[in-house]
């Protein structure tokens, strides 16, 4: 074999020759010992093998026009008082290796300066501080501990290493168009010699397609259940196919935002936007990246990386509080600039309420492939594990129709029958869930006349893959669960196996059934999913329609932009009114956004200013009420002496992913060669911030998952410049 | 058969015509899987997983396209998110056992020189990093031209040379250094396949 561009090195080519000679000698060992033909043609058809979810579909009633519920039965009654973040933040010169502003993070009195608006500073361990406010009182309350250092090595680092769930796990729900494979390809082949494995017909999350399906693993205490919600998405998904840098997996229909100008703050300075915890456009992207995609820019929405990590911000004070954390740091790429970050985390869950689940478990033969039957063992166990003795569980096993003698009705978590029936599920026979599904509602409908004080969840677990462009066909769900819309049944779809990547009415069916949908492909994920704290978060709204307005001062800021939120971003007047389209947040969620900030002189100058003022809207889900804080200043502190405490890791990391996501989220397919050099000067700059981060978050998956992902874009970005430079050695 | 007819085909449902190509690549795949895992098993599995990828998304295949490369892509692709969840220590290339045995075609007439040499380099590519291990198979054993590394690997192509250039000199310098012991055929080195 001839090397035709071998290197000039007369060692390396000498030692070429040698690994050629090695690898011709090795031949037998490294030759396929078995055909791998017998295995793979047993699995060539599943993919066109018509799921059971079309024959449901065929048996499902024609759709009854109707509401779904708004109603959420969650105990407690909101009680507004939401803490307001301080940060501090030094801008002297020598602060930092940008110069630039660096948080502070020692006991800054912000109440130094009476005459502003009350606020207190207490040390949260990060680069921010936390404050909580009452009314216009003036309150100080300690929060956590001051020691900046102990609390987030504590809380951010023994922590089990992965944030959301890996990528690989995850499933991104397609809206309908699951069928016609139309590639998007570019013209320039050159550029993209490789076609997209069309297989797993990447998803288009639109309007329909809202949750995030990778379900956030349980982190003990810090399980942060975030997950897709309330309107969003790309609603003109009817748009022109993919495009961008090219390899753009099928099926996927993404619509180009434009980006966010900066504005000057003179003009205007008021920013609203509604809160988002979806995270559907970067497990997307990683999946595609994974998978040998270039991801279409496109579809990056940079709020969607951004929430897709978990910052571990400290938890909110109050049950029904929001908590507003806010911090600044060293603009990582540009110098004289600074970022601005503003986190609205809510409370976790008050579990205090009783529960009925209904399991609706598909035994048909198709889950017998690879570990479907274990997954889905697995979580119905964790989920039996999860309940308490005031719980009640029932078990559906359904094939071509129910399996009586396995079918058990609600009792206790702890009855013995309960468990056997779990260990019972194994495949065989073929599929009909409407069989199961209907006995499933009709005895969770039941357990919830015996006890209406509980909430009440029926999960289906299925290794469906639906291939149907359904519309909206399961009103059918919805006139079972709707009979009591105080208390609605949710109804939850896990999907089960791997490469099913097009559970569209899987997730419809959560949708429709007021639950949500994630994708299981191991039996540990399946585990953490069903830890009690994780599901029961995932599944209890706290706010609705929320959505935040962020006031900068024109005297500190001089020009402001945010980063993504592109389509989140509303006319300042819609602020006051509720709007359906603003984001529903989950217990536990939290919501981030970056801003880019370049400060006046006058802010060079100042010692203690207010930067910005932060309110916040939303809507009450058990009771429908409006809820507002009136918002409160956040002040910033230039030139603070003493050492500066540096920015946490986690918020470098997301301060990279924002930026990452907002410059290649700027390819468009009209972008030109001065586009991509300067993307790629980015690109190339955050990666090498991101690597330097490895000894602080290289534990995490999702660090590593990102690093990945950034490596994996920034190629390709390099890929469409002119004659690349030739690299030094790697890393 | 040529690659585009076998495409064509597969891309109305052939499943001959895949047959075909799986008999053409199977061993390259299964060579670079062996190489970048370090575990016969592991690497028959994530050739099965590669191969049914590659089936189910033969309709996006781009007629014209090389097949070596888009197979080898998914192929890595499957082996790097496959490792990324495994989290436990990487299995031993050429551990002492079966592995060992079944791994080489140890020719008769084959010196005993020549076998002591084959080990030992057998054992360097094993211990280089998982980076420098993919781009030396990638190009070497997979026959792979530089670009088709880089995009196989989503790397750029200076970084790719840099990596074998990184790797021959790590290669080199081990086989000097085992020329100066004694190699021994059980190839026992106590470097795990993550080293480096």
């Amino acid at each position: 074999m001839a090397y035709n561009d071998s290197p000039d090195n007369e060692f390396d080519q000498e030692m070429e020759r040698i690994l050629q000679e090695h690898f011709n000698a090795e031949d037998s060992g490294l030759r396929a010992p078995s055909d791998p033909w017998p295995w793979l043609e047993s699995r060539l058809e599943e993919p066109a093998a018509p799921s059971f979810f079309s024959r449901l579909l065929g048996m499902m009633n024609p759709m009854r026009e109707g509401r779904l519920s708004p109603a959420f039965a969650v105990a407690g009654v909101a009680v507004v008082a939401v803490a307001v973040a301080a940060t501090i933040w030094a801008i002297s010169g020598d602060s930092g290796p940008e110069g630039l502003a660096v948080v502070q993070e020692t006991e800054v009195p912000a109440n130094a300066s009476p005459s502003t608006v009350g606020i207190g500073a207490t040390s949260i361990p990060r680069s921010m501080e936390v404050t909580r406010i009452v009314a216009e009182e003036v309150e100080v309350e300690e929060e956590q501990a001051p020691v900046a250092t102990e609390v987030p090595a504590a809380m951010a680092m023994s922590e089990p290493t992965h944030i959301p769930a890996p990528a690989a796990t995850t499933a991104p729900a397609a809206p309908a168009a699951t069928e016609a494979p139309a590639m998007a390809m570019l013209e320039d082949s050159e550029s993209t010699p490789y076609p997209a494995p069309a297989a797993t017909t990447a998803p288009a999350p639109t309007a329909t397609a809202a949750q995030a399906t990778s379900a956030p693993e349980a982190q003990g205490a810090m399980a942060m259940a975030q997950t897709a919600a309330g309107p969003r998405g790309p609603t003109g998904a009817a748009g022109p196919q993919g495009k961008g840098v090219g390899g753009t997996p099928p099926d996927t229909t993404f619509r180009d935002y434009g980006r966010q100008p900066f504005v000057a703050a003179s003009e205007d300075n008021v920013s609203t936007f509604s809160l988002d915890t979806d995270r559907t456009s970067y497990y997307l992207a990683l999946n595609w990246a994974r998978n040998g995609y270039e991801v279409d820019p496109d579809s990056v929405r940079a709020e969607e990386w951004i929430n897709a990590f978990d910052y571990r911000y400290p938890p909110a004070s109050g049950k029904q509080d929001f908590a507003v954390i806010t911090g600044f740091l060293p603009h990582p790429l540009e110098d004289g600039k600074l970022l601005a970050q503003i986190a609205f985390q809510a409370p976790e869950l008050v579990d205090d309420t009783r529960l009925n689940v209904t399991l609706v478990l598909d035994a048909s033969g198709s889950m017998a492939d690879g570990n479907r039957v274990d997954i889905a063992r697995q979580a119905a166990e964790s989920i039996r594990q999860s309940l308490r003795p005031e719980d009640r569980i029932a078990v559906v096993h359904f094939t071509d129709d129910v399996i009586d003698h396995y079918t058990v009705a609600h009792r206790s978590p702890d009855e013995p029958r309960v468990k056997n029936s779990i260990n019972l599920l194994a495949p065989h026979g073929s599929t009909n869930v409407q069989a199961g599904l209907n006995l499933g509602v009709s005895m969770a409908d039941h357990a919830r006349d015996l006890r209406p004080d509980a909430r009440n969840y029926v999960i289906l677990m299925s290794d469906g893959v639906a291939n149907v462009d359904a519309t909206n066909p399961f009103a059918i769900l919805e006139t079972a669960y709707d009979t009591d819309a105080r208390n609605p049944l949710r109804l939850i779809t896990i999907g089960v196996g791997i490469n099913n990547y097009n559970d569209v009415l899987l997730e419809q069916l959560a949708q429709h059934g007021n639950g949500w949908y994630r994708y299981l492909d191991s039996a540990a994920q399946a585990q953490a999913t069903f830890s009690r704290e994780n599901w029961l978060a995932l599944s209890t709204p706290f706010a609705d329609q929320a959505r935040a307005q962020v006031t900068w001062d024109a005297e500190v800021v001089e020009r402001w932009r945010i980063i993504g939120y592109e389509n989140r971003v509303t006319p300042d007047e819609t602020f006051t009114q509720d709007r359906k389209e603003f984001a529903e947040i989950y217990s536990g969620a939290a919501t981030t956004v970056f801003y880019e900030l370049e400060l006046t002189d006058l802010a060079q100058s100042l010692l203690v200013f207010p930067l910005e003022r932060i309110e916040l809207r939303w809507v009450d889900p058990n009771t429908g009420e409006s809820r507002s804080w009136p918002g409160e200043s956040v002040f910033a502190v230039a030139g603070w002496g003493g050492s500066p405490t540096p920015v946490p890791p986690l918020d470098q990391l997301g301060a990279i992913v924002a930026l990452a996501a907002d410059r290649y989220g700027s390819l468009s397919a009209n972008a030109g060669v001065e586009d991509y050099q300067a993307v790629q000067r980015d690109l190339s700059t955050l990666l090498e911030q991101l690597r330097s981060l490895r000894g602080d978050l290289g534990n995490l998956d999702a660090y590593n998952d990102f690093l990945f992902l950034l490596d994996n874009i920034t190629g390709h970005v390099e890929e469409r410049l002119p004659p690349p430079t030739p690299s030094g050695y790697s890393r | 058969m040529t690659d585009n007819e076998a495409i064509l085909r597969c891309q109305d449902g052939d499943r001959d015509a895949f047959r075909h190509l799986v008999e053409q690549y199977k061993d390259v795949l299964f060579g670079t899987a062996v190489l970048m895992t370090g575990n016969r098993a592991i690497a028959e599995e994530q050739v099965q997983e590669a191969l049914l990828s590659a089936w189910r998304g033969i309709r996006g295949f781009r007629r014209g396209s090389p097949v070596k490369p888009w197979l080898l892509r998914i192929l890595v692709n499957a082996v790097l998110a496959q490792q990324r969840r495994r989290t436990i220590e990487a299995v031993r290339f050429n551990d002492n056992g079966p592995e060992e045995r079944d791994y080489g075609n140890h020719d008769p007439a084959e010196t005993l020189d020549a076998l002591e040499n084959r080990i030992a380099l057998r054992r360097a590519i094993a211990e280089l990093s998982p980076d420098h291990r993919q781009v030396v198979a990638l190009r070497y054993f997979a026959g792979l031209t530089v670009p088709e590394v880089a995009r196989t690997l989503g790397v750029r192509e200076g970084t790719v040379k840099s990596r074998l250039h990184r790797a021959l000199a790590i290669l080199r310098h081990q086989l000097e250094e085992s020329a100066l012991e004694t190699p021994t055929p059980s190839g026992s080195s106590s470097a795990g396949l993550e080293g480096g």
